[in-house]
Formats: C-alpha cells, structure tokens, sequence
C-alpha cells in the first residue's frame, strides 16, 4: 500500500511537471507574441524594450527562462503578471473565494437534486415519472452552460428583477443574504448539467445493485423495502457518485467554471484566466493551469487511494 | 432529428439564394426592408438591428453588420456539423490506436501513452481549449506540407479532436487489456501473428461496439466544445459564421433583440440533444453499462 | 458581459480626448443659470475594468489618467476647462511656463514655494528628477516622451534605479529644475504635461505603485484600493493653493468595478449609481439618448479611427486603388457600428485641434453621404486591380470586429476581393506593426496623447517607420510629409506652424495614403443627485472630477 501512495505521489510531480511544460511551451512559440513588445506600449523605443527584456529575463533561453517562471511559481516571490504587474498570488486570492463560493453551493445542489432524483427516478424505473425526470436528465446535458446562463440572466435577472443582474458580492460587505441572493443563479446553471449527469449515473448504478446478491439476501430476511434501499442499495451505489463529485469539484475550482463565471460576471479565477489569456499574460496562465491541474491531480490520486483502501480486489498498479 | 439538421445544413446556400436573397457575408447597415408594407432599417442608427420579421428576407432578424441571422444560422450549422465530425474522427482514430498500443503492449508504451493521458486530463478541457484556440489563431499552424491560416476552421477542429482523445484512448485501454487475455487472442498469439495484426485483426472487431457507443456522444460534445471556444473567442473566427460566436454577439443586444440569443442556442441544444438521444438508444443497444464522462 | 475579447479601453492606444463644444452639453458652458450645488458627500461611479495603473509613473490609459490627473500634477498642467481652455499647457507646481533657450534645447522652471503632499510632507525639486527616473526604470510605456532629455538613454539602459540622469539639474534650495535636450522637440512642453511626469516624493519606490498609490498634489487623494475591484478618492486636505488645481466638491467619490455592461446600464438608469465611465450599450444608449434628458450627452473626443493601407504592398502601392478606397468608404454605415458614438469625418487630424482645418468639401463627397461605388470601381479598374486579394486586419474587441467585417465587406463593393482576419485584440498592433506580418491593410485608430497634430503625425511619417512595433501601419514614406513633419515638429510655437500641419493633412488625404472615416465620440452620464450642468468635460482627461458636486 505505501509504495502504492508513493508511486501514486510521483505520478503526480511528472503530471504536474509535463503539465507546466505544455503550457508555457503553447505560449512561448506564439509569433508576434514577444511580450516585450506589447510591454513597451504603441509609442515604444528600442532602448526600453531592450531594458524589458532585460529587466523580465526575455534574453535568456528558454530553459532559463522556464526554469525561473516555476521558480517564482512556486515561492510567489516577485511572481508578477507581465501586463500591469499585479501580483499573480494576490489575484488569486481575490479570485479564489469567489470562485469556491461558486463550487460548494452549485457541488452541494447538484449533489442533492442529482441523488433526488436518480433514486426517484430508479425507484420508479419503467413508468411515467422516470421517463419524464430522464428526459429532463438528456435535456439538461445538453443545454450550454454560457447560452443558459445569458437567458437567465436576461428575463429572470433583467426583465423580472428577481435575482441580481450578475456580479459578486462578499459576504463581509453585503452579508449573508446578499452573498446568497447574488450567487443563486449562477448556482443553479452551473448544477443543472451535473444533476443530469448524477442523476442517471446514480439511476443505472442503483438498479444494477438491486440485482445484486446481497440485496436479494437482505430482501429474503424480510428487511423492508425502504430499509434495503437505503441501508443497503443506496450505500453501495454513492461510491462511483462520491467519486464523480470529487473529480468534478476539483475541475470547477480548477478554473472549469470559466463559462459560468464569465456569464454571470462574478470575477473568480476562470475569468482570471479568461482576461489573461486574452492579453496572452503568461504567469497568470500558468498559475491557474497549475492550480487546476494540482485540484484535479489531488483529488483524482486521493480517489483512487481511498478506493485502493476500500476495495482489496482492485490492482494496485 | 439529427438528420433533419444535417439536411439544413446542407440546403443553406439555397436558402440563402432563393429564400433570403443574401449570402451569410453580406453587410447591410445602411439598407432598409419592407416589413408588411413598412419600410424599416436593417440596422438601427443606434447600431441596433431589427428583430425577427418572419418572412424571406432577414426571418430571424440581422446581426450588428446587417447580415442575415437565418442565413449565418444554416451556415453556422455546416460549420458545427464540420468541426464536430471531423473532430470526432480525428478523436476516433487517434483513441483507438493509443488505446490498442497501450492495452496491448503494456509496459513503456503503456507508460507513456497513460502518463500522457493523465496530463492532459489534468488541464481542465476549456482552459487547454482557450489557450491552444489562441495561441494557434495568432500564428497558424505549419506542419510539414500543411500549413493553415489562423484563422482556418482546421484549428478549432483539430484541437478539439486532440483533447477529446482523453474519453476514449482510456475506456479502449482498459478493454484491451481484458481482451488480449481472453483465449483468441493467445490463439491467434500462438499461431506467430504479429502484435500489429492481432491488435487490428483480433482485438479492433471486439471494441467496435465500445467506439459506437461513444461516437454520438462525443459529436455532442465536440459541438458543444466548438460552440463553448467561439463563445470565449477562441474557436471560429468571423467571417466564418458559429454558433457559440452568435451567441456571444446576440448577448449585447439580448434587451432588444433577444432572438439574436436564443436561435442559435436552440439550434445547439436541438443538435446535442438529438446526439444524446441517439447516442442513448446506441447505448441501449450495445452496452448498457458504458458510461462516457464528459464535461464543460 | 466579460468574456474574451474583455472591452478594453485602450490599453495600447493613449487615450485623451479633446471636448467638442455642440454635442447636447456644449451649450450650457455658457452657464446662463447653474444648478445649485452643495459642497462636500458622496458620490459613487462605476468602471468596466480596473484601470490599468493607479500610479502617475506607468499609467496609459485614458481610464488611469482621469483618476491621475486630479490626484496628481506634473510642473505643468491643463485649465479645468471644456474646449479650447483646457488644452494649453498652464504652469502646475512650476510657477511660471518654462524658459526655453539654447535653440529649444534647454528648459528653466522654477517650482513654487512651501508646496505640500497630501500627507502633509514637502515638495522638492528634486522629487522631479526622481519621478522621470521611475518613468524609465520602470520602462513604462511613457518613456518615449523622456528619451529626448540628456543622459535619459544611458540611464535606461544602465539599469541602476539610483543613477543620475545627467540632462536634469535641480536645486531644492532655489526650486530651480534645468532640463537639457539632446533635439529640440515643439512637443516637449506637452510631455512636461503629461500624467508620466507628475512629482511623488523622492521615497517612493523603483516599483508599480497601484496598490498604495504614493502621496501627490492634486485635488484628491486615491485610497482604499481593493485590489481590482475598485478604489476611492478623497477630497485633499493639503492641496497646494494654486488656481491651476480646483477645490473638490465631493469629499469621496468611489468607484466600483462592474464588469456587465447591461447591469451598469440599468444602475445608472435607476439612479443607484452616480457616474459611469463607459458608455451605455445598445437599448441602454437608445434609453439614455431619449429619456436620460440633463443627465446624458455625446461628445466628439480627438482621435481618428482610420484604415491603413499598406503603400509598399500591392494592390494599394497604386494611387488610384487607395483613392478608390476612399470614395468607396461607407462612414454612416460604420458609425451605427459604434452605436452612433462616431462622427464621420474626412480629415485624418481630428477637429479642435491646433492645425485642423476642415476639408470642405471632402475630395471624396461628403462622409455624411452615400460612397461613390461608381467612381471607386472606376478607379480599381482603371488601376487593373479588379479581384485583387486583399487581407483586411482587425482585431475581436468590441466594435472593432464588427467594423473589420464591414470593412471587408465595403473593398468587395468595390470590386475588391477582401477577406477580414481577425486577431486576439492584445497582440493586434503588435502583428500588424511587425513587417514580416505583410498586413495589406486594416483597423486603426488613435487617440491623443497630447493636442498637438504631431501626435497624430508621426503615425504617417516615413521617419517613425519601423521594422517591429511600427506605428506607421501603412508604411507611408512621403518626402513632403517626411521634410515638412522633420523641420516643424522641433518648432515650439505650434500656432506658427498649425497652417503647415493642415497642409500636410490635405495631402494625406489627396493622395489617399490614409483613408479616415470618422472621430470616435464618448458619453457622460450622471444620476439626478449631481449638478451634471457644472461637469466639465475635459478636453484630454475626460470626466473632470473636481467639478463633480452633489445637488443642493
């Protein structure tokens, strides 16, 4: 088992690694992209973008140059965006909890309306209800998060006036209600795609547990049904759910939300990266990149180390 | 219903010509029409354009530079339904052949092509999206003889055909390596066939069933990736017409012209929704276990 | 909403803009009878994004110099006056406009006397030399305006914070600051004016500022800078007394960062808040122009939107083709892309200029008028360039996508087969602006750095040609343009030249090596709680924000 987690650790430094590699290789063979140039500004003279390039390091080869980016990515020291100089840390910090605000409610209801009606729908499989609440299910896989999030946002937000127009706000400055009140929206379309995905995951895992034998077993003890479906069969099914949800939560505050964010204009980190990315303004791309990838890695490995615990018959490999 | 699309798409230059007198490029700000005996300006002089009008000409009303919303709307079509196919070939093949190398061989190749998937799998698919759909715009891409524009309907293609390879290359893995120790196999094993044969001999029949399953869904989430990278800017560029990047126009002026919005967002819906549906009865079909993780 | 492209606001393009006296407001400058006003509270604004800088030294931004300038004051300044009144340098913390002498090549200012920071600490002389040095060792994008001083060159590229730049005496007992020159520069004076060469005290570090922007000068002092989400001013107690820096009306005014367009629209509607900077969008600007009436005006801001065509590059290496291209322009068409914010014009010099003189009539009809497709087509033919290919650059901001497109779409009219190519909006003047790109033709446009023509000049002169970062987009190498513009732009006194900078604008346009197409308007838009009839539009800052005022 600990050469298991310890093969799983380096697994994850190469992940880490490679991934941090493509990025700043993707940015670096743009033409037309010397940052230094777009740095000078329109009324540029030679002998300041020569001083950039100095200044910032331009001049050295890649690998120098690479080697010093992971080098201020990783203490944060001096670790500043290439177009007005923030500090790529503090912006994250501002981002950060806007961007988790997002994830845990829009985790928590997608979560709960996905199990809901997963086990309404099993529990009904074949009949009307569980056609309906499948269909929905189809529906609302297909439906994209940015076109739902514009139509909310329009009649429900502009038009009615029931929920704030877009934006954020913290909870230090218009309270509890507020944060909620502002953040209710963005919640439910972010959810509605993964309660599709939840709901009929958890709908086909629960019935191909009914037909397992334990659940036959506890049946024939005369357990009543609502005891097996809870005690017994739901148990069993919320594994493969958990594990989805930690793979998902860990791409939405990776940056994944960047859709949802952008649309309802609440400035977490997928904006971040969506504002740097436009300017092409490396350090930001790579931190958020990096830290996504570092959320998904975690939780992935983290998964799959509990699931190694949990379950003897899988392989370690 | 998937069908009924692709005939659209591919009936749009007759609409174009005999229906709406226009093509999906001509700008019209300063020209008017006759909406029942009333002449109106296509584009307002606040720069606003003029809704549906439910007849030939401008049916579901113009965008900013005057051009016909349904006319870009059935091209628009033609490129979705271009991106998302070719993509999904692309991610098809690619997947199948990652998948046979690395159940097959096991071992370096294995390692390598896994750790590979692990990689990408480890950068959310829009981020990668958007920094490879802007990095490549800017310069185009020059491999060998090949070599496209920046601004080619290649780029968007491409990539989401690459980064799609993740879904397949490793659900195909996994039943390749229950595959090559099924009895067949170390038949065929024993009888001298070479690796390449037995992979695309013996093994490729018996994952065929698992690529059908997956196909549908992964036009679906080609089309919604396409439509998610022009929303941000970085899919299809204009002139070339795309859903997502209607959707983005039509949301300056959803106050006014809310159709601008909601056409091409059904339209996309009404495509995913049909590769969903058809993907569900494959699914049924063949393999009601398969399960295909995508994601926005 | 934000998403990429995000709307911009010229990080590249300086953007200060000249007030143009007729558009709604200019009216009632001539205060007949004013609302009354009280002094003192609070006021709010939003911004679509943060800007770029909150620090005089690196800020280039129209968005940053309309907070820096009544924060901060250079030795020279501007009146706080609409039109023409606001846009001569006036001596600031100086006392007087400096002595110019040595053939143009040196400069005398005298700082004035128990000047004060807003925390309460002295200003010298010296701080002066200080503050040009954080221009440069910060390689801000204003260090082009200070290359011309002595020394300024071997100072940058020493890279050594402390060093001296050697064209700059000052002496902190007399308040004496001597500036040499390395050429004589007519637009000198206008960079002593400039937000980059405001004074901060000889403390303030070799770094970007924006999160603790330094004690300064000005009418206000900025605080509370919330990372980007916003930032506050505050009323000045310690402002020098000088007339050139007016009292604040407002004790604060906080400005929050509001990305959705829509919803700044509606909050400005509503009254919830009292300023924004951007205009409102679409139905929101048709609900301004009708219902918003004394809160609401238009005005024609100094900058020219334009598309270069590249005169080293076939087909517009040929006269006729470029001329064909300015008849066949559509400025009303590409005016109601900028939502009507847009005054076509003919000219490439924008209007209330020094220099300007109207070209009247339009050689090519009126920019108001229908294009003459006839006479364009004639002329493409006649060049043998019928179905030429022709790649028309844009980038994906805001308007500007649309306005490529329409571009694009107006050369084929004309028998021209274009094609628009659309890039990421940061590295747009960067690719264009790079020879080996080949750019045939494309978007551009300008706002003022400062009112001189030259500003807008030296986008035409064959002398400012480079091959990376070029600005001269079409390559135009005229030798008229290039001898007149080398001879009149070391001349100080521009109201003695302004007829030669007309001329040269005539000829620009003559032999079409520019086709213009019109000058970008701005909107001011207040809540009923301010006095909107005693806001001054500033000529190159915009918004003046000390004559912001609650009603009484």
């Amino acid at each position: 088992m600990a050469r298991f987690i310890v093969r799983r650790l380096l697994g994850m430094i190469f992940v880490l690694f490679a991934v941090s590699v493509i990025v700043f290789g993707i940015f670096f063979v743009i033409p037309n992209g010397a940052p230094e140039n777009r740095m000078a500004g329109k009324q540029s003279t030679p002998q300041q973008i020569a001083a950039i390039r100095k200044d910032w390091g331009f001049d050295k080869p890649i690998t120098t140059q690479y080697v010093k980016m992971m080098e201020k990515l990783v203490t944060g020291k001096n670790f500043k965006s290439y177009q007005q100089q923030r500090d790529v840390y503090a912006e994250l910090r501002e981002g950060l909890p806007r961007t988790f605000a997002l994830a845990i409610g829009a985790a928590i209801l997608w979560m709960a309306a996905g199990v809901a009606l997963g086990v309404f729908s099993a529990l009904r499989a074949g009949k009307k209800a569980d056609f309906v609440v499948n269909v929905l299910a189809l529906i609302g896989i297909s439906i994209p998060v940015f076109w739902l999030g514009a139509l909310v946002n329009h009649y429900l937000g502009y038009k009615l006036g029931l929920f704030p127009n877009g934006g954020y706000v913290p909870i230090s400055e218009g309270g509890l209600w507020q944060w909620t009140y502002h953040l209710i929206m963005p919640w439910v379309v972010l959810s509605i795609l993964f309660i599709g995905i939840y709901s009929r995951v958890l709908r086909s895992t629960i019935l191909e547990t009914m037909n397992e034998d334990f659940v036959r077993t506890a049946r024939a003890k005369g357990i009543s049904e609502r005891r097996v479906i809870v005690r017994h069969v739901l148990r069993t099914s919320m594994i493969p759910i958990l594990t989805l949800w930690g793979l998902d939560f860990g791409l939405v505050i990776g940056g994944g939300a960047i859709l949802t964010e952008t649309v309802f204009d609440l400035q977490g980190i997928g904006s971040y990266y969506a504002d740097s990315v436009s300017q092409l303004d490396v350090p930001p791309i790579m931190a958020v990149t990096m830290l996504g990838a570092v959320f998904i890695v975690v939780l992935n490995t983290v998964v799959d180390i509990l699931y190694a615990a949990l379950d003897p018959r899988i392989r370690l490999t | 219903m998937f069908v009924l699309l692709v005939v659209m798409a591919l009936c749009a230059p007759l609409y174009a010509k005999h229906v709406a007198h226009t093509t999906p490029d001509r700008n019209n700000i300063t020209g008017k029409v006759t909406v029942g005996g009333e002449q109106r300006d296509v584009v307002s002089l606040d720069g606003i354009p003029i809704g549906p009008t439910w007849q030939g000409e401008y049916l579901l009303g113009a965008d900013q530079n005057g051009r016909d919303v349904a006319v870009r709307l059935l091209y628009g079509a033609r490129n979705s339904m271009f991106i998302a196919l070719t993509a999904t070939a692309i991610t098809t093949i690619l997947g199948i052949i990652l998948g046979l190398l690395a159940g097959y061989y096991r071992g370096v190749v294995d390692w390598i092509i896994s750790r590979s998937m692990d990689v990408l799998w480890a950068i959310p698919v829009l981020l990668l999206g958007v920094a490879l759909g802007v990095s490549l715009a800017l310069g185009g891409v020059k491999l060998g003889p090949l070599e496209l524009s920046g601004d080619s309907l290649w780029i968007p293609t491409l990539i989401i055909g690459v980064v799609g390879v993740v879904y397949l290359a490793r659900p195909l893995r996994g039943e390749v390596l229950r595959l090559r120790e099924q009895e067949f196999v170390e038949a065929a094993r024993a009888q001298g066939a070479s690796g390449p044969r037995i992979m695309f001999g013996e093994i490729f029949p018996n994952i065929i069933a698992t690529v059908l399953v997956f196909f549908p869904l992964l036009v679906a989430n080609a089309v919604l990736l396409e439509a998610a990278l022009s929303f941000l800017g970085a899919g299809v560029r204009d002139p070339d017409p795309s859903w997502g990047t209607m959707i983005g126009e039509g949301e300056k002026v959803i106050i006014t012209q809310p159709a601008l919005t909601i056409a091409p967002g059904l339209m996309l819906v009404l495509t995913v929704l049909s590769l969903n549906v058809v993907g569900e009865a494959v699914r049924e079909a063949i393999d009601p276990r398969a399960r295909v993780r995508l994601e926005q | 909403m934000r998403r990429i492209p995000p709307r911009l606001v010229g990080l590249l393009a300086a953007t200060a803009l000249l007030g143009f006296a007729g558009c709604g407001g200019g009216d009632d400058s001539g205060g007949s009878e004013t609302t009354a006003a009280k002094s003192g509270g609070t006021a709010t604004g939003y911004g679509t994004s943060f800007p770029d800088y909150l620090d005089p030294a690196l800020s280039y931004t129209v968005d940053g110099w309309q907070t820096l300038w009544v924060a901060y004051t250079p030795l020279l300044t501007y009146k706080h006056e609409e039109g023409v009144g606001g846009s001569t340098p006036v001596p600031g913390l100086a006392e007087e406009l400096p002595k110019i002498t040595d053939g143009g090549k040196t400069y005398t200012l005298t700082l004035r006397k128990g000047l004060k920071y807003s925390d309460g600490s002295p200003v010298k002389a010296s701080d002066f030399e200080h503050s040009i040095k954080r221009v440069l060792n910060l390689e801000s994008g204003g260090s082009a305006f200070y290359q011309n001083i002595v020394g300024a060159n071997k100072y940058l590229e020493g890279g050594k914070a402390n060093a001296d730049i050697s064209g700059i005496t000052a002496d902190d007992a007399t308040g004496v600051i001597t500036i040499k020159l390395n050429e004589p520069d007519g637009t000198f004076p206008f960079a002593l004016a400039m937000p980059f060469a405001s004074l901060v005290p000889a403390d303030t570090p070799f770094a970007n500022q924006t999160k603790n922007p330094p004690p300064g000068t000005g009418s206000f002092k900025i605080t509370a800078v919330d990372g980007t989400k916003g930032f506050t001013l505050v009323k000045n107690e310690n402002k020098p007394a000088i007339d050139a820096i007016p009292e604040a009306k407002l004790d604060t005014l906080k400005f929050t960062i509001v990305k959705s367009a829509a919803r700044q629209g509606q909050d400005i509607i509503n009254n919830k808040v009292d300023y924004i900077i951007d205009p409102p969008i679409g139905e929101q600007l048709r609900e301004a122009r009708v219902k918003m009436k004394g809160r609401f005006r238009e005005i024609t801001t100094n900058s020219t939107y334009y598309m270069f065509l590249n005169t080293r590059l076939a087909p517009f290496d040929n006269k006729q083709v470029r001329q064909a291209v300015n008849y066949g322009l559509n400025k009303p068409a590409l005016a109601r892309l900028f939502s009507g914010l847009m005054e076509p014009a003919c000219n490439f010099l924008p209007p209330n200029m020094e220099g300007y003189e109207k070209l009247d009539p339009c050689p090519y009809g009126d920019p108001n008028g229908e294009p003459d497709l006839a006479k364009a087509k004639q002329l493409i033919q006649q060049a043998g360039a019928t179905g030429a290919k022709v790649t028309v650059w844009g980038n994906d901001e805001d308007e500007t996508r649309q306005v490529t497109v329409a571009l694009a779409d107006q050369l084929k009219a004309i028998g021209l087969d274009a094609r628009p190519r659309i890039v990421e909006g940061s590295v747009y003047f960067q690719t264009i602006g790079n020879q080996k790109t080949k750019a045939q033709a494309g978007f551009a446009n300008w706002f003022q750095d400062f009112p001189h023509p030259a500003n807008f000049m030296f986008l035409v002169d064959g002398a400012s040609i480079q091959e990376t970062n070029n600005q001269n987009f079409g390559n135009v190498n005229d030798p008229v343009i290039n001898s007149t513009l080398a001879k009149i732009n070391q001349n100080a006194d521009l109201a003695a030249v302004a007829p030669q900078y007309a001329q040269l604008d005539k000829r620009l346009i003559d032999e079409g090596l520019v086709a213009p197409y019109g000058n970008r308007k701005l909107t001011l838009t207040t809540s009923d709680r301010i006095a909107f009839d005693q806001v001054v539009w500033h000529p190159l800052y915009n918004v003046d924000y000390t004559t912001f005022a609650l009603k009484q």
